[in-house]
């Protein structure tokens, strides 16, 4: 019984851990459930989670209800990261498909979640890309895309520094959204191309939470309200920073915006 | 409305894609997936838009390409063998309505400094027909694009397999 116990708590652990660490890598609540069930039925347990906006909470038992165990394991903030989204969605097939036992599975776990550096200047580069482009498809001439390609650039690297440096993510929105205002807005100011007003509203776009967003109405579809709740106010709260920010900027610059 | 028009369209939103997944750090075989699955989705908006005979409003073209984008994200994530949101949200990003956003933000911030009633009630239309509008579209595309997840649950959750 006691080895049992024992091996619950374990396996329970580990698969708390894993819970937080997809949740934090931007998955949806749906697929959270689905990989964590598919990994406990491998192992013969009955899995049983909530997600709470700051912690995850984790009952594992054995088939019929006995010897659970609860853990509940700290939310970790970190970016979103699909490509650790998918190597863990991976490994719960890999488990399910080839009954791999638990003391097998820690060892691909501490794999799976090995951190990989991605390429931060490529990343800087393909953002400042994207949002040119938006540009365009706003409307905006190729004036205006070059200026929000220099907006984005500049804002960018101050957000992946400020980030690095830990700073707390509302600060950040806010004074990228400056910087990227007022860079932005020189179009206008020195009547840069004949959409100025585009390469405005289009030089912050790119701190726009949109994938906070969409998987808070795809948690509120699954009706995991509670998680969609967190996350819609938490990508709220980032769009207000944004615009706190923006609306400095205009002002610095002494721009109207109608 | 010309070819050049809807390949460019097309190609744009690829760009938009690509850049917009870097930000998710996505698996590097997802960026092709996400870029042709935007490029056609945004195409299709354009085209519903502006078309001659059947131009839709823009709550119902984005939700009927956002539709789309989530069909085509879940019949291909198996083939990029990620999970179908890492193909499917960045391609949705180039259809955020941020012009509307924009605007909505700066009317209230002009209502804010507007005290005379006439001007007041100018920023406070505008503010309130951007927000319904961007509310709407945005909306429109969550649901039009999540759809697909759950009705082809089984493809949706088996990509990774």
């Amino acid at each position: 019984m006691e080895e049992t116990e024992s091996s619950n708590l374990e396996m329970c652990e580990l698969l708390a851990d894993y819970a937080v660490r997809l949740l934090g890598s931007g998955a949806t609540c749906i697929r959270i459930e689905k990989n964590l069930t598919r990994i406990a039925s491998t192992w013969r347990k009955e899995a049983s989670l909530t997600i709470m906006p700051r912690h995850v909470h984790l009952t594992l038992m054995d088939s019929g209800g006995v010897n659970a165990v609860t853990v509940i394991s700290r939310n970790v903030k970190s970016a979103i990261s699909y490509d650790l989204n998918t190597r863990l969605s991976r490994l719960s097939w890999k488990i399910a498909d080839e009954h791999i036992p638990y003391k097998e599975a820690v060892g691909l776990y501490k794999k799976a979640i090995a951190p990989r550096g991605e390429n931060r200047w490529w990343v800087l580069f393909a953002v400042s890309c994207a949002n040119a482009s938006f540009c365009r498809l706003f409307g905006g001439d190729f004036v205006a895309m070059g200026v929000v390609a220099f907006a984005t650039l500049c804002g960018y690297y101050v957000k992946q520094t400020m980030l690095e440096h830990k700073a707390d993510s509302r600060v950040v929105w806010i004074v990228c959204a400056l910087i990227s205002s007022v860079l932005g807005a020189t179009a206008g100011l020195f009547g840069l191309g004949s959409t100025p007003e585009v390469a405005m509203a289009t030089s912050v776009l790119y701190l726009v939470p949109g994938i906070p967003f969409i998987n808070s109405f795809s948690d509120l579809i699954d009706r995991h309200y509670i998680c969609a709740i967190s996350r819609f106010i938490d990508a709220s709260i980032l769009t207000a920073c944004l615009s706190i920010g923006l609306c400095g900027g205009m002002a610095l610059m002494n721009m109207g915006m109608f | 409305m010309e070819t050049l028009e809807i390949l460019e369209d097309g190609l744009f939103a690829a760009i938009a894609a690509i850049g917009f997944a870097a930000i998710s750090n996505p698996p590097r075989r997802a960026y092709l997936y996400c870029a042709l699955i935007a490029a056609l989705g945004h195409s299709l908006r354009y085209i519903l838009l502006n078309h001659p005979y059947f131009a839709f409003h823009i709550v119902v073209s984005s939700t009927l390409a956002a539709f789309v984008t989530g069909c085509l994200a879940v019949l291909l994530s198996p083939m990029a063998k990620t999970p179908a949101e890492t193909c499917l949200f960045p391609s949705l990003l180039p259809m955020i309505p941020g012009i509307y956003a924009y605007r909505f933000f700066g009317a209230i911030a002009m209502c804010l400094f507007r005290s005379d009633e006439s001007n007041f009630m100018h920023y406070f239309y505008l503010m309130a027909t951007n927000g319904i509008t961007c509310l709407f579209i945005i909306l429109g595309m969550v649901i039009g694009a999540t759809l697909p997840i759950f009705i082809f649950k089984r493809i949706s959750f088996r990509a990774t397999r």
